[in-house]
């Protein structure tokens, strides 16, 4: 059984277009043979390919039978299977599927990806059954009533998304649940406003990823990331999309069922010109976006603070970053190296540091929790959190300045913080590591990057899986890093003396503070929580877009976004939901 | 049918009947002198039994995210036993009922305000998108039209049982907002808690002014049902506070509970000198003398880790306490012994006793 499933999937890392690798994908789910099945996810696809209409319908009556549960993330396969039924599905089942939705009252959540899908899933499920009274459904509302709520929230989203940016930006693997809604709304709102501002997002939220991904990997910062992929960088949900849309790198094992739901629905093939911005790496660039902090619901006057972003990206890797800080919550991943390898699956082509926060005042700023409790309920899904080798999270404690591919951070840990030490990811994939005695560190990162770490202050190694973590006790340190492609350089001892032949003045106390001239001639002075000087010019967080760079262009409060790749040109004016 | 006139707030003894526990009237002098006797009066078998035990709990111990999650919600106890009632919904913080129709009950949850009509068996979502994470909720008892709560953003107040509502928090440093209560004896002065401390506004939120605790947050707010210029104020790390002058300043309280978080507080309706606050460390603490001293009372309990606690207004010395995630603990002498009473694994953000 499971040969037939790997056979499938073989064969789909084959397909040569949009549509053959949409089929395999969806083929996965809807001619599953394995042990078990994927529930509603296979459901949807076999009604989607109109398959074993009887099987649906009994599958979903069991289903359901035995109870809903996951909140949003039941509402989603339901929507769709609603949307797929198109006939197919047995009196009863629709039934159980009407009767479900005024007994079950799923938690709208505590994130934007929860409140996206809860409101698209009620706002279609409410056009589905548009007379419904407030009896029928679990809140009390009627479908007008509902829908109405679900259309403003909606549009509230894409304004704030395209004035401020995402609060919950750059997920390798929320995206998906930021991708699936907008399918959904684009395949089957009725609305034309909303199908055509449905279609647009799409476009921009693809976008948003096109240019900060290598070989498909979703490099830079990042909101939210599982530890899983932030070590594998292929290993989550933007490699199935990232192959989906372009064809880069390879999907996963068996595909994520957000693209199953996103190919159910709309199946979106990105415009001509997003192809090639996703794929063309034939000239360093450097990509700037600006997104919004989660809810800080304590202890800040504005609640969606701003998240200025860095990613500077080659065909030989990328470099990105935010200006670090508690971002967001217990997931953030503010900067890493990410280099090529021809097969990313398995590798774990990353280096980054981290402080390992672990705060009571950051799960409050972000949560509504009591201060008892809380770590211990968090450690319950997010194991890492209150642990101090962990890899995984923003702090307050750590600034981060980014040019090129030179970037600084500077950590200033206050005494008595849990923690007090920071932590280095030194790949099992990384290879002729030297410990220069000038203090620097260079590594072969792949075939084609090297790696250059200054860690500020003495430091242990210990090992981490088959990896190394490099572990730094002291209050106020840093790292300064270079990274350059190997073709730059004869060899890696020629790139090291480069490296060293670099001014580098710094202290750590009072206040960490570096200066330091860039491998590509940029002076960078950088103190811990002053704004950073680039060639005695203060970086210009004021005027930070939207999005800017080569391909991407949109001021902050525009509500458009323009795409440029050579002569192409393509925006999206959400004001008046245009495409030019 | 007046019985006994209270001092502080004009109420009755008949509104025990239709009213919260903490509006049980001050004391008259023959509840002073008699305790017991009064408890009689006020308490005859019919009445007792008409008392029922409402626990806004999550039964969490033991939950794994992903896994299907245990009934959690709304409970209610009606004949020694526990029954949960309406949606599973783990997210309910607060609930309180509507003084002439007590039947109907509001709920302060996790996806807005609801109202649960006819013993809770028919809700409607009183809120929209724009508020989430409710944290607290409080009904005029003069004009049960008029609802408040506290929410991750702010306060709220509606006059027409939640067909408009008007954010009040809007001009406040600090939106987040913890606990609210109303002045039962003049409905228009409230009293608030945030992340920095206390406020207090005499026309119904349109002005606020700081009434104590300044920096710190707060966790709960209570006003005496014995005397109405008697306030109590929890905090996460600063212990007690308390106002004796109607809310208009609040003062520090002793040590009780300093560098812990306090959770709850009761004021026990049949004794005006009996209060009880619970939080992580001290657990369950006891004052008999009206909040000068206090004397934790955990003997029997199995973790002096304690969400909410409560006074039985049928059951003079009866007292409900929340342990983290053990159960419900029930001490029929205020808290000198205890014993388990039902809602296993979980953890009760808050009691309230339902005529």
């Amino acid at each position: 059984m499971k040969l037939i499933l790997l056979i499938v999937i073989a064969s789909s890392v084959q397909a040569a277009t949009f549509q053959e690798r949409a089929d395999s994908m969806i083929d996965a789910y809807a001619h599953y043979t394995g042990k078990g099945d994927y529930g509603y996810a296979e459901i949807a696809a076999r009604l989607e390919r109109h398959e074993q209409p009887k099987w649906c319908s009994k599958k979903l009556e069991d289903l359901l039978a035995a109870g809903p549960t996951g909140d949003m993330f039941w509402m989603y396969p339901v929507t769709a299977i609603a949307y797929l039924d198109q006939g197919q599905l047995s009196p009863d089942a629709r039934q159980a599927l009407r009767s479900a939705w005024k007994t079950y009252m799923p938690y709208r959540g505590d994130t934007e990806n929860h409140f996206l899908m809860y409101y698209t899933c009620l706002y279609l499920m409410s056009q589905y059954w548009p007379d419904a009274g407030p009896e029928s459904w679990y809140n009390g509302k009627s479908s007008q009533a509902n829908m109405e709520e679900a259309r403003q929230w909606i549009e509230g989203w894409v304004k704030l998304t395209t004035t401020r940016g995402q609060g919950e930006y750059d997920s390798p693997h929320y995206m998906g649940v930021y991708l699936m809604p907008m399918s959904y709304l684009a395949a089957w709102a009725k609305n034309p406003a909303m199908k055509k501002r449905a279609e647009m997002m799409l476009e921009y939220l693809i976008a948003d990823y096109a240019p900060e991904n290598l070989d498909g990997l979703f490099v830079g910062a990042h909101a939210r990331i599982y530890e899983e992929q932030l070590l594998e960088r292929w290993n989550g949900v933007s490699s199935d999309f990232g192959w989906l849309w372009f064809g880069l790198g390879h999907p996963l094992k068996v595909p994520a069922n957000y693209v199953l739901f996103y190919l159910v629905a709309s199946a979106f093939e990105p415009p001509e010109i997003l192809k090639n911005i996703a794929t063309d790496r034939s000239h360093p660039y450097t990509h700037y976006e600006r997104k919004r902090t989660r809810n800080r619901w304590r202890f800040y006057d504005d609640p969606h603070g701003p998240v200025y972003k860095t990613t500077y990206v080659r065909q030989e890797y990328a470099v990105g970053s935010d200006q670090g800080g508690a971002l967001q919550a217990i997931q953030e991943h503010s900067w890493d190296v990410t280099w090529h390898v021809p097969d990313a699956r398995g590798v774990q082509n990353t280096f980054f540091f981290v402080h390992p926060l672990s705060s009571m005042k950051e799960l409050q700023t972000f949560f509504v929790f009591p201060p008892d409790g809380a770590i211990e309920g968090i450690i319950k899904s997010k194991k890492t959190y209150d642990s101090p080798d962990k890899l995984l999270g923003g702090s307050d404690y750590e600034k981060i300045v980014q040019d090129q591919d030179t970037l600084i951070t500077l950590y200033n840990i206050p005494p008595g913080t849990r923690f007090p030490n920071i932590n280095g990811f030194f790949s099992k994939d990384l290879s002729e590591l030297t410990e220069d005695p000038s203090g620097w560190i260079f590594m072969r990162a792949g075939d084609s990057t090297y790696i250059a770490s200054r860690p500020l202050q003495p430091y242990v190694w210990k090992p981490y899986g088959e990896s190394k973590r490099l572990f730094s006790p002291y209050l106020q340190n840093g790292v300064v890093v270079q990274v350059a492609a190997a073709s730059e350089f004869p060899n890696l001892d020629a790139f090291g003396k480069a490296i060293k032949a670099l001014p580098l003045d710094f202290e750590v106390s009072p206040t960490p503070k570096v200066k330091f001239r860039s491998l590509r001639g940029t002076l960078i002075e950088f103190t811990f929580g002053e704004t950073p000087v680039l060639n005695h010019r203060p970086l210009d967080y004021q005027h930070w877009p939207l999005f800017g760079g080569p391909f991407l262009h949109a001021d902050l409060d525009s509500e458009s976004l323009t795409m440029t790749y050579r002569n192409m040109k393509r925006t999206l004016d959400f004001k008046t939901l245009t495409i030019r | 049918m007046t019985l006994c006139k209270s001092q502080g707030n004009g109420g009755t003894l008949r509104a025990l009947a239709t009213q919260q526990i903490q509006s049980i009237p001050q004391a008259c002098p023959l509840i002073s002198a008699l305790p017991f006797l009064t408890l009689l009066l006020l308490f005859p078998p019919h009445l007792q039994a008409q008392w029922t035990l409402a626990a806004c709990a999550a039964v969490s111990k033991d939950y794994v995210v992903g896994a299907k999650l245990p009934p959690s919600g709304l409970f209610l106890k009606t004949n020694e036993e526990w029954h949960h009632v309406g949606f599973n919904h783990p997210f309910i913080v607060a609930v309180d009922y509507d003084p002439t129709d007590p039947t109907t009950l509001y709920l302060a949850a996790g996806n807005g305000l609801f109202r649960a009509a006819n013993k809770a068996a028919n809700w409607t979502q009183l809120t929209g998108s724009d508020v989430t994470e409710l944290r607290d909720l409080a009904i005029d008892q003069t004009d049960p039209k008029t609802i408040y709560f506290a929410h991750s953003q702010g306060l709220r107040v509606t006059h027409d049982r939640g067909a408009t509502w008007t954010e009040l928090a809007t001009n406040l440093h600090r939106h987040y907002v913890e606990a609210i209560r109303i002045d039962r004896t003049q409905p228009k002065r409230l009293i608030i808690g945030g992340e920095e401390g206390l406020l207090r506004s005499e026309d119904s939120g349109k002005s606020w002014t700081l009434a104590g605790a300044s920096g710190w947050a707060i966790l709960r707010i209570e006003q005496s049902p014995h005397d109405a210029c008697y306030w109590l104020a929890t905090t996460q790390g600063a212990g007690l506070f308390a106002s004796h002058d109607c809310g208009k300043t609040f003062e520090n309280s002793g040590r009780i509970g300093v560098n812990r978080d306090l959770y709850s507080i009761s004021f026990d309706p049949t004794n005006p000198k009996r209060i009880a606050i619970a939080g992580w460390g001290p657990g369950v603490a006891i004052s008999e003398d009206g909040g000068q001293t206090w004397q934790e009372r955990n003997h029997g309990l199995p973790r002096p880790d304690v969400w909410s606690v409560i006074f039985d207004p049928g059951h003079p010395g009866r007292l409900y306490a929340s342990v983290q995630e053990e159960s419900l603990y029930v001490s029929d002498d205020a808290g000198v012994t205890w014993k388990p009473a039902g809602l296993d694994g979980s953890v009760a953000r808050s009691m309230r006793f339902i005529p």
